[in-house]
């Protein structure tokens, strides 16, 4: 074959197919962390907080220590002992390994029992003593915000920059970004329109629990776990512990942000080096609760609109209930500023938000963060509006979104938008402007209802490198991947197979995938944010060509032959002559694996083709669509969702059916928050839905009939065009189903979740 | 979990026998969906588990035989998936395989006991109200002797019942309902069926030849500390032929007779208006085989 011939093979990119991992997931093979036994290793269990604010007075747990079995026993008195840092967090520094002086929610970490067994670890909790001084909590922002309100934490400790605490408050973040004149902006609106949303929180739910595996040998640290930022991670254990740590991530069954931070592992670590043997944390699902949770949120909303439909100013005020820690809360309430307001053209507008402490467990991104519940909020908003003006939701949408070209407020110009292509597939797959079927039912109704989004990435504030991926072409002449993506279910490691086969221009057989070990893979920033296809993509598109350069060197060498004529086929260099060598020959002579380091540069600034420079809020902006059908059950509330529609603009789809699955699964489980979710404490800061026997999952019962859509337009700058989706299908999906249940009864729902009983109220008028 | 001492009794008697030495410290499972789901979450601790799932004596007696025609008789550990799917159950005890054919999913169908259903004392389960509905009994037995209880007076409250530490039940036995009798259960959970109802209700009724109704009973599930029984409401289709008019009139009757609790499932208002629409749904679901004369 000749060279020329094997650089036109058909694209890797692009074509559907299983991952890599799908037969080992399926017969079970697969180990999760969770599964890891690591030799010499004891087990810790978890000594919680049963109040939601005390000062803790004293903690004996010199009868646990007593019992048989009992290998220690970590409270603040050995974390003091020890030396270590005894606070933690990502961009607050406020979470105590253990409990210090105060405990700030039910569930807060008091102790860790560290013993030969889980039961005995167990029967250990119960004989640890604890003396708590009972301090009035603040259960929700309201009462965190109330003048006089007790404080959760008397100081603040930021660490990320652009984090702005109001002192003496329980305020650790208030934030705005402006654009335009909005009080200009309204004087200029035939009609405003003002609406308050809110939404509890919820748990994301992740198949694998929280896990961990903490040893420390020859003064360094190896953790093992199910974190999606190892390397954050590994860089907070070198600052406690002041050792070189090492952070292994198995696969990981699923995270969708609860494991965006971590939140164990340094706790776990503290645990092993006090017991001098390896440790293992595995929590149950009613711990996770009390790990990281989805914030509660509440909106209003106002927006200026001339007759026609044109929106002239919108002004958006948001409070997010970041809970106990602000570890990682208290930027995503930052990071969704920019995108409060939506995907129209907006030429005035005004966003504002304080991200709050309370005596809830501490909050983590979920999927799309409150990117989704600002949707439910401007989307229904929106459908208010255009049954005033009496114009077509869709047709208002239409007039008002942006397109390519159009500066969105935070001073970026838009590329790859294609929000309106969105809107129209998405809409397509319930077949708007037709009515719905009539239900078997009288007392059933049926409604249609859509919904537009626009999503951030994750952005420096500057110009800089945030991850690498390396290639190395080895002895057996195989591609060696390695890239800090966290293999979470999502197919990354297919994915970044795909680029690196088509960047080097071999099979997918000649590729092979080693991720997140910090001692094998280049530095990665997180696995978040819908971030990795374009970053990492990016990286190892970079790493192949790299690679690539090098290896045509020395096959020039080798060969006799100018580099220009040579290409990389399917089993070797091959050149337009018909002469090659192949891989394993390759290295054998240049005298061992060749290796190449790709990275990914984002921030900074945006030269346009008219050489006008733009900020670059984000790194990249998704546009998707969801539409949705339902039917409400009038005797007894109920709303199930019938069909959902749902497209978005990926760029590039790498793997098509695995995105149109991360579509799927976006929509479906955000049904869950939207129908039936949520998480509710009692007035004393009891969690009262602490078991999913009182917490509703969505399961195959409630999924609707899907119809998720790609829609590509290849985005300057990304892999093969490609940008991020994996949380899209989430943000779209409760302004979808709200709306649809305002055509089919009515009546506009100003919070989720749709419980069957608040409908009926609302049906029927009742307070 | 808590550890504890797993027993495999393999008669009633050796049953009985241990747990009249450790009653107060063991723990009866038979098919484990709610008991294990109890121990995981640490309400139950026990010292001792008795598994019960060995133990012929219990095992199902769907044909009627023992009984000489004029009953059923559900050995303790009959599966809610064959009270569902059994034949000899389809036909005179329709009520019961449709109350069975709503518990949950084939998983835990397959697993749960009718012995289990009613022991566990839970306000939300399916059975109990179609089981007195239909006059079930349950016979007791503990190392002393047997005892017979109306299933109708066997719950006691929220997660308690009759059976004292040391007891076992072996069976549940339904008198065969008579010719024109008919039944159906409907019940309304929030998201899958997997998670507690908000209320369920069995409605049973026997129709003459002129479509009067000559008897019926109403019971529903999770809107009180046990299964409530609306006698008031049944007794106003007497001698009736029931239109939508009666029907919706029994309905909010039998919704007059629960007790419900405000909690994560919704408040008092809303669960009485639920029973009153499923008690209108399974009653017009019974009135509907009544009239075909399918059951
Ligand atoms: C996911 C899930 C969904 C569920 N959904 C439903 C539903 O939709 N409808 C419904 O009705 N129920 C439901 N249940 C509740 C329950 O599991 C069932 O009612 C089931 O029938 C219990 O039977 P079991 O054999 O598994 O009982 P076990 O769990 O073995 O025992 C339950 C209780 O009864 C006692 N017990 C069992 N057998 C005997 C005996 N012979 N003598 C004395 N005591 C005994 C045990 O000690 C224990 O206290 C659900 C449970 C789960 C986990």
């Amino acid at each position: 074959m000749c060279a020329a011939q094997s650089r036109k093979r058909d694209p890797i990119v692009g074509t559907s197919m299983p991952t890599l991992e799908a037969a080992d997931k399926v017969t079970g093979a697969t180990l999760y962390v969770g599964d890891l036994v690591v030799p010499g290793m004891a087990h810790a269990k978890v000594l919680r907080s049963p109040l939601p604010h005390a000062r803790v007075v004293s903690i004996d747990a010199a009868e646990a220590r007593a019992l048989p079995g009992v290998v220690c026993v970590l409270t603040r008195d050995e974390v003091a002992a020890a030396g270590i840092e005894p606070v933690y967090g990502f961009v607050y520094r406020d979470a105590p390994l253990v409990a210090l002086d105060k405990v700030r929610y039910q569930g807060d970490i008091v102790a860790v029992v560290v013993a030969d067994d889980l039961a005995t670890a167990e029967a250990a909790l119960e004989l640890i003593e604890v003396d708590y001084d009972e301090l009035e909590p603040v259960m929700d922002v309201d009462a965190a915000l109330a003048d006089g309100a007790p404080l959760v934490h008397d100081t603040f400790s930021p660490i990320a920059p652009e984090l702005r605490p109001v002192e003496g408050t329980n305020v650790c973040h208030r934030a705005s970004i402006a654009w335009g004149d909005v009080e200009a902006g309204f004087r200029e609106a035939d009609r405003i329109y003002e609406d308050t949303f809110s939404a509890p929180p919820v748990q994301h739910c992740a198949l694998d629990l929280h896990a961990c595996v903490a040893a420390i040998e020859d003064g360094a640290i190896t953790v093992w776990t199910n974190c999606q930022s190892p390397f954050p991670l590994q860089r907070e254990l070198q600052r406690i512990f002041k050792m070189d740590a090492r952070v292994i991530v198995p696969y990981v069954g699923g995270g969708f942000g609860s494991k965006s931070r971590d939140r164990l592992e340094c706790v776990v670590t503290a645990a092993a080096q006090l017991a001098g043997r390896p440790v293992r944390l595995v929590l149950t699902q009613e711990e996770t609760f009390l790990t990281f949770i989805r914030p509660a949120y509440r909106g209003t909303i106002k927006t200026g609109v001339k007759d026609d439909g044109t929106i002239v100013a919108r002004h958006v005020r948001f409070t997010v209930d970041v809970g106990a820690y602000a570890i990682s809360g208290a930027r995503s309430a930052n990071n969704t500023l920019k995108v409060a307001t939506g995907p129209y053209r907006i030429p005035n507008a005004l966003v504002e938000c304080d991200a709050v402490y309370t005596n809830k467990p501490p909050s983590a991104p979920y999927r799309g963060l409150p990117t989704t519940q600002h949707t439910m909020a401007y989307e229904t908003q929106l459908d208010r509006i255009a049954r005033d003006l009496g114009i077509d939701p869709v047709e208002l949408r239409m007039r008002n979104l942006v397109v390519d070209g159009d500066v969105h407020i935070t001073g970026d110009l838009l590329r790859s938008t294609h929000a309106k292509e969105c809107l129209e597939a998405a809409a397509a797959g319930i077949d708007w402007g037709k009515p719905s079927e009539r239900p078997d039912k009288p007392a059933k109704l049926r409604g249609k209802g859509v919904s537009c989004t626009i999503k951030y990435t994750l952005t420096p504030p500057t110009r800089l490198s945030e991850n690498g991926a390396e290639i190395e072409l080895r002895e057996d002449g195989l591609f060696e991947v390695r890239i800090g993506t966290v293999n979470i279910g999502q197919g990354s490691d297919t994915t970044m197979a795909q680029i690196a086969a088509d960047g080097l221009g071999v099979g997918l057989d000649r590729i092979r995938v080693v991720h997140s070990d910090t001692a094998l893979v280049p530095v990665d920033s997180s696995t978040t944010a819908s971030r990795s296809t374009y970053h990492m993509g990016n990286a190892v598109l970079d790493a192949a060509a790299k690679l690539t350069a090098d290896v045509l060197a020395v096959a020039s060498q080798l060969l006799e032959r100018d580099a220009a004529s040579l290409a990389l086929g399917p089993d070797g260099v091959e050149a337009d002559d018909g002469e090659s060598i192949s891989y394993e020959e390759l290295v054998r002579r240049s005298g061992g694996p060749l290796t190449a380091l790709g990275e990914c540069v984002v921030g900074g600034t945006y030269t346009a083709p008219d050489g006008t420079e733009y900020p670059i809020a984000s790194t990249f902006w998704s546009f998707a669509s969801a539409a949705a059908e339902v039917e409400v059950d009038t005797d007894t509330g109920e709303v199930r969702v019938l069909r959902m529609g749902a497209a978005s603009n990926v760029g590039k789809a790498v793997n098509p059916d695995s995105v149109r699955t991360q579509l799927e699964g976006g929509v479906g489980m955000e049904l869950g928050p939207t129908l039936f979710e949520q998480l509710v404490w009692d007035e004393g800061g009891q969690l009262l839905t602490a078991a999913l026997m009182d917490y509703p999952l969505p399961t195959m019962e409630t999924s609707p009939l899907y119809r998720p859509e790609i829609i590509e337009h290849p985005l300057e700058g990304g892999p093969f065009g490609a940008k991020g989706m994996g949380e899209i299908g989430s943000v779209i999906t409760p302004a979808a189903v709200l709306n649809a249940v305002y055509d089919a009864t009515g009546v506009m729902f100003h919070e989720v979740p749709l419980l069957p009983h608040k409908v009926l109220a609302a049906l029927e008028g009742r307070k | 979990m808590r550890p504890f001492e797993y027993v495999r009794p393999t008669t009633v008697g050796e049953a009985t026998d241990f747990l009249r030495e450790h009653g107060d410290d063991a723990l009866v499972v038979a098919g484990g969906t709610a008991a294990v789901v109890m121990m995981t979450l640490g309400v139950l601790r026990p010292d001792y588990v008795v598994d019960v799932g060995f133990i012929p004596e219990l095992g199902p007696e769907l044909d009627g035989s023992r009984s000489g025609g004029a009953g059923l008789r559900l050995g303790a550990l009959t599966t809610v998936r064959s009270i569902e799917r059994d034949p000899a159950i389809a036909g005179a005890y329709g009520l019961l395989a449709d109350a069975a054919s709503q518990v949950a999913n084939v998983r835990v169908r397959n697993r749960a006991t009718v012995g289990g259903s009613v022991c566990y004392g839970e306000p939300q389960t399916d059975l109990p109200p179609a089981l007195i509905a239909m006059g079930a009994s349950a016979t007791i037995a503990a190392s002393t002797g047997v005892r017979t209880v109306p299933l109708a007076g066997f719950f006691e409250g929220p997660y308690e019942t009759v059976l004292q530490a040391g007891e076992l039940l072996t069976e549940i036995t339904v008198p065969l309902p008579e010719p024109g009798t008919f039944g159906c259960h409907a019940k309304f959970t929030v998201g899958s069926p997997e998670n507690k109802p908000v209320a369920n209700a069995s409605v049973l009724v026997r129709t003459d030849e002129a479509g009067r109704c000559v008897e019926a009973r109403i019971v529903m599930g999770a809107v009180g500390p046990v299964p409530v029984v609306a006698e008031a409401a049944a007794a106003l289709l007497a001698g009736e032929v029931p239109d939508a008019k009666l029907i919706a009139e029994v309905a909010a009757r039998a919704a007059d007779a629960t007790d419900p609790q405000d909690d994560l499932r919704g408040p008092v208002w809303y669960k009485r208006r639920i029973a009153a629409v499923l008690v209108e749904r399974a009653l017009s679901c019974a009135l509907r085989k009544a009239g075909n004369g399918t059951r």
